[in-house]
């Protein structure tokens, strides 16, 4: 608790710091401000779920999905640019809310990544799946889980943005000698890859979302995962279910 | 290091990063990684070097024209440092992802967020178990006809997804066993715990540690005020270093190789030792 409240702190200094840098010594190497500026951002989440109550169970099963979340795209192998792993995390969101679409959206890039190989990406990738997670679980506040033509135009929408964000790493990291031309180009070339991104979202949700969510309310019911702090009072639970 | 290959832009800084950041990817694995990443990373370095002079016609040296657009010598030598810069930092990723193993990577991120390294540690651990459950659920797929490398598109997609979503049901409930068996062990309890550490800093360390950090910021004082650092645009600088290049240029060296010289003396003591 006082460790998560120590980096709390230290990395609301490190995010000033970094706006100082950029404004008063005119800083110029945009790669490490802007993954600064993102892991300063992530660490905000990541301190909140630090300083929750929350039951052991929990956070097995959040790591659980997060290794099926990365593991998903193993049978898909055959299949290029199709990938199932938005497609759980958006799920993951829509049931545990938009706490647990963050961190499953963004630690899933973490363990995905010890696989595949970590780079200059894999914040990007992080910040990109914990916000379509985020999204997720703040979309059930406003319509509820049941219409699958909102669903759909979601992860419709979460395929380009997704490639929007992984294509700044790109941007960033070549800001020296950046044009117009030069962004519009990468802009342009990745649309096919987020096009492809976008409909295989379509088709995992129209055919496999209302199953999925049934299976994952029914667990959380079943065990009491991962409540509403609204609908129960967390205090006493937590305490019984410790 | 990346830093450091950020601040400098000179092509003789850049090849020699490059270079000793090579010997030391070798030194982990003998360059086993490194051979894999080969191609995509000569690949990749040829087309920023052929490619960035025909986009940018910005610079005074023309070499020769093309379709009405001047191709120039500063375009071709930016593309160079680019590529080179570019080859330095998926080097350093090589030798990040051969250094940080799961202790390690447990070490350090246990120290500020405990709860979030257990959780990637935890699911690391599940994805090799995740992987055979899913090569196991394949091989009955496989029995029933259902296939993921024959038919349409449409019903290759739907059998892989039931596949995953059959080991979520299955491997939901045992997620509840691990807990149990975690609760059991004293999870969650209050009180103090220990912790089993293989890694400390000893007096050694932190003196290194201090000449590193007194280097770098030599390096990042130089970078500031321009030496290591080759003027592109308009006109292409001069080659030769001052004084003080060669001051920021050893600080780097000595950054740089810093890796190689511990391996390399352990490795004599081994071989005097025998």
């Amino acid at each position: 608790m006082a460790r998560a409240r120590v980096s709390l702190i230290a990395s609301i200094i490190v995010f000033i710091l970094l706006i100082v840098m950029y404004a008063v010594f005119n800083y110029h190497n945009y790669l490490l401000l802007s993954l600064g500026i993102i892991g300063c951002v992530m660490m905000l989440f990541f301190i909140r779920f630090e300083m929750k109550s929350i039951k052991t169970r929990e956070i097995v099963i959040l790591a659980l999905l997060i290794a099926i979340a990365a593991v998903a795209r193993v049978p898909f192998a055959g299949l290029p640019s199709v990938q199932p792993t938005s497609f759980v995390i958006i799920t993951v969101g829509l049931v545990f809310g938009a706490e647990s679409g963050f961190l499953v959206g963004a630690l899933a890039a973490i363990v995905s990544n010890m696989f595949l190989g970590q780079g200059p990406w894999t914040p990007w990738q992080m910040f990109a799946w914990g916000t379509m997670g985020m999204s997720a679980g703040l979309l059930r506040h406003f319509i509820g889980v049941g219409n699958l033509w909102i669903l759909n135009s979601f992860g419709f929408v979460w395929g380009f943005i997704f490639g929007w964000m992984m294509n700044l790493w790109i941007v960033f990291s070549n800001m020296h000698n950046f044009t117009w031309e030069f962004l519009v180009g990468i802009y342009v070339s990745s649309f096919y890859h987020d096009l492809a991104h976008a409909i295989s979202n379509v088709i995992f949700i129209s055919l496999f979302s209302v199953r999925w969510i049934r299976i994952l309310n029914r667990f959380k019911k079943k065990h009491g995962l991962l409540e509403d702090p609204t609908i129960k009072p967390s205090i006493a639970y937590e305490k019984a279910g410790k | 290091m990346l830093t450091l290959a950020m601040y400098f832009n000179h092509p003789i800084f850049l090849v020699t990063i490059l270079l000793l950041l090579i010997f030391v990817n070798i030194s982990h694995d003998r360059g086993k990684d490194l051979r894999k990443w080969l191609p995509t990373l000569s690949i990749m370095s040829t087309l920023i070097i052929l490619i960035n002079p025909f986009l940018v016609s910005r610079g005074t040296t023309i070499l020769f024209y093309f379709r009405g657009k001047q191709v120039t010598l500063e375009a071709f030598m930016y593309g160079i440092t680019m590529a080179l810069f570019i080859a330095i930092i998926l080097v350093v990723f090589i030798s990040f992802n051969l250094i940080l193993n799961g202790n390690r990577f447990l070490y350090i991120f246990s120290k500020i967020l405990p709860r979030i390294a257990l959780m990637i540690m935890m699911a690391i651990r599940f994805v090799p178990l995740m992987k055979r459950r899913l090569n196991e659920i394949g091989d009955v797929q496989r029995l029933r006809g259902m296939s993921m490398t024959v038919g349409d598109f449409k019903t290759r997609v739907r059998n892989g997804m039931l596949r995953v979503q059959i080991l979520l049901t299955w491997s939901l409930e045992e997620a509840i066993h691990v807990t149990n068996s975690m609760k059991a062990r004293g999870y969650g309890t209050e009180g103090k715990k220990s912790s089993y550490t293989l890694y400390f800093m000893d007096k050694r360390d932190w003196v290194w540690l201090f000449i590193l950090a007194g280097l770098m910021m030599l390096c990042f004082y130089g970078g500031r005020l321009g030496y290591g650092q080759m003027i592109i645009y308009p006109e292409l600088g001069p080659w030769q270093f001052f004084w003080i290049d060669w001051i920021v240029f050893c600080s780097m060296f000595i950054i740089t190789s810093f890796p190689l010289f511990i391996e390399g003396r352990e490795k004599i003591r081994w071989k005097l030792s025998i």
